[in-house]
């Protein structure tokens, strides 16, 4: 017994143990710096908008009185720098503003397709029979069809006026239409992990002890497949903000506010004509985003995986 | 209360199948019959050695009774009360007077628990006592199993097999219950620690009058704890008697071939060794007749069609035995 272990009392070891090792992986830990950094961004962005609630706007507006022309990039002001887009629309603007659109979508998209997943996945795997049955049922039904039309369907839907007084419409859209049509992975994996685990031995010891089915599950299995629902979390980030480009891209997204689809989709056909600052802004963004939290997400798992854990 | 007031706990007819499924549909083509009709009975604040080769169905029996597997039928008694009869909070209420202690220690303590959450689960789980007494009664039942109040908050994988064994033992008996079951205790442990472990809980029970149903594989450690011994093979109990006669003079060729396996510290020269030949048969299709007579020694014609179900061959002490030459030789 070391002076650690008692100030260790009531926080798990084993992310004690994972954070100290992930430490000391230092590309990893430049990624995370990197991911951060894109959160702060997003942070500043949501703030300067609460403040004032048109700053994005404004930018559309002003820059639409003055001609719809482009202006290269060039340091001599904030608008220019990365130069704007044929509505004489600031780059730099845009593409900070899509971190915000992106990263709220993608962590919105994440904790709904967790908060179905799992549960959904908990119960399958623990009380098995019908209740397997019909939960398997329906996720084989809901993989069957391929995702990017489902999420296009639900985008349509979710787009509609009519339903929920058009509440839902815009960025609501984009993450419920993502969310409700990707829990189907995080609740196959939990759905095995919780079958593997429901046999063990401390499974059986809580049972003859007399814990109830709702304690087993919550206090016995879910923290020991925490690991797992983060490292799932980490890594389907970066699909859930290649989903949002997408569904940007496609205009299936929130029109009113700048993203990197829409972006991207703009460009696209302004590319031949030597107009590449808009597209490059929007694809290294993405780019820088997507290798740091896939390096990130790797590392994460390296230092959660259990069979690992005693190396130190 | 059953008919003899002294028995803590009796186990009738216990038949636990398990049945194979195969095909789309999954049907059941046969059942793998895991205890196939046991029956005995434990007196108050004695231990009842239950012993047999691994897949024996000795785990399934300890199992069964506590009703963490599903038994096919057959009832068990315990403090008069028919345990796989009772609902949900009837169960909990004898759970709580009948704990287990598992094989594996490394297995059975949850990872992501403190051990002294470990441990105060059962009080909590329960009711018992508000939180600051469940730490006083954890600190109190982890100096009893020779553990010191700090390791309350260290986390299992701190933890040495023996240690651990020690933890399991304090969750089963901290809400101080009446019968236990130790399924192989100290099999997973180093031959040093067995011992240690072994005579923990002989302690524990004498201080705590506790009642012991002991599972295990290694005649040693039975003989060293056991106030009566049950034999199974195959899922059934094949001899029963006090563990002193059986180990005096055991009736059954299965019994005889056992003991005469064990490794002794003075080695007499012509002792007998008894080899069986060949495999245990699969449960899901036991030899007709006796299970045993495929590998008997001094089978006969009728052990391959007739059962000789447990009789008592009316000694002094009591003692069953499930073979005809056995009943006959003896009386």
């Amino acid at each position: 017994m070391n002076e650690d272990n008692i100030n260790s009392f009531q926080r798990s070891s084993l992310w004690h143990d994972a954070f100290r090792r992930l430490r000391r992986r230092k590309f990893a830990m430049v990624c995370f710096w990197i991911v951060a950094g894109y959160f702060a961004l997003a942070v500043f962005v949501y703030i300067a908008e609460s403040i004032d609630p048109t700053m994005s706007a404004i930018n559309w507006k002003e820059q639409l009185g003055q001609g719809m022309e482009y202006q290269r990039p060039s340091l001599c002001s904030v608008k220019t720098i990365f130069g704007t887009n044929f509505l004489g629309q600031s780059t730099l603007i845009s593409t900070l503003y899509g971190v915000k659109t992106a990263l709220a979508v993608a962590f919105a998209a994440s904790v709904i397709s967790i908060m179905i997943g799992v549960p959904l996945g908990a119960a399958a795997g623990y009380f098995g029979g019908v209740v397997d049955d019909i939960v398997v049922w329906i996720y084989s039904t809901l993989s069957n069809i391929p995702w990017i039309i489902l999420v296009m369907a639900f985008a349509v839907v979710l787009n509609d006026d009519k339903i929920m007084g058009g509440k839902l419409s815009g960025e609501p859209g984009v993450y419920l239409a993502i969310g409700l049509t990707s829990w189907v992975g995080i609740c196959r994996l939990i759905r095995g992990e919780i079958i593997k685990r429901k046999e063990s031995e401390y499974v059986l010891a809580a049972k003859a002890v007399g814990c109830s089915n709702s304690r087993i599950i919550f206090r016995h299995l879910l923290p020991n497949v925490f690991h797992i629902i983060i490292i799932n979390f980490s890594l389907r980030f970066v699909s859930f903000i290649h989903m949002e480009v997408i569904i940007s891209f496609l205009g299936l997204g929130d029109a009113n506010k700048p993203s990197w689809g829409k972006m991207i989709s703009a460009a696209s056909s302004e590319l031949t004509r030597g107009i590449w600052w808009e597209m490059t802004a929007a694809t290294m963004a993405i780019f820088v985003l997507s290798l740091a939290l896939n390096i990130f997400g790797d590392a994460l798992r390296d230092c959660l995986d259990p069979k690992l854990r005693m190396e130190r | 209360m059953s008919q003899n007031g002294k028995n803590l706990v009796e186990v009738k007819d216990l038949k636990t199948y398990f049945p194979v499924r195969k095909g789309m549909l999954k049907r059941t083509v046969g059942h793998v019959k895991a205890v196939d009709g046991v029956s005995f009975k434990i007196e108050s604040g004695k231990t009842l050695g239950l012993v047999g080769e691994s897949g024996c169905g000795k785990t399934t029996v300890g199992r069964s009774m506590l009703r963490l597997t599903k038994a096919t039928s057959g009832e068990v008694f315990f403090q008069g009360h028919e345990v796989f009869k009772e609902s949900r909070a009837g169960l909990k209420r004898l759970r709580r007077n009948m704990q287990y202690i598992f094989q594996d220690p490394y297995g059975s303590l949850n990872p992501r628990m403190t051990v002294g959450s470990i441990i105060a689960e059962p009080l909590r789980v329960h009711s018992v006592g508000s939180p600051e007494q469940r730490c006083e009664n954890v600190n109190e039942i982890l100096k009893r199993v020779g553990l010191s109040s700090d390791h309350a908050r260290s986390y299992p994988h701190e933890f040495s097999g023996g240690q651990r064994q020690r933890i399991a033992i304090a969750r089963a008996l901290v809400l101080e219950p009446d019968f236990v079951i130790c399924d192989e205790p100290v099999s997973a442990l180093d031959v040093s620690i067995q011992s240690q472990i072994i005579n923990l809980l002989q302690d524990l029970q004498r201080d705590m009058r506790l009642t012991y149903l002991f599972i295990a594989h290694d005649l040693a450690v039975i003989e060293h704890i056991s106030d009566y011994v049950a034999v199974m093979y195959l899922g059934r109990i094949v001899e029963y008697t006090s563990a002193k006669r059986l180990y005096e003079s055991p009736l059954h060729p299965y019994t005889k071939a056992l003991i005469s396996a064990i490794p002794e510290s003075k080695p007499i020269k012509d002792k007998q060794r008894i080899v069986l030949d060949g495999e245990v048969p699969s449960p899901s299709n036991p030899p007709l007749g006796c299970p045993f007579h495929p590998r008997c020694p001094v089978a006969e014609a009728r052990c391959r069609h007739e059962v000789q179900s447990l009789a008592d061959v009316g000694t002094e002490t009591e003692h069953l035995v499930a073979c005809f030459r056995a009943l006959e030789g003896e009386k």
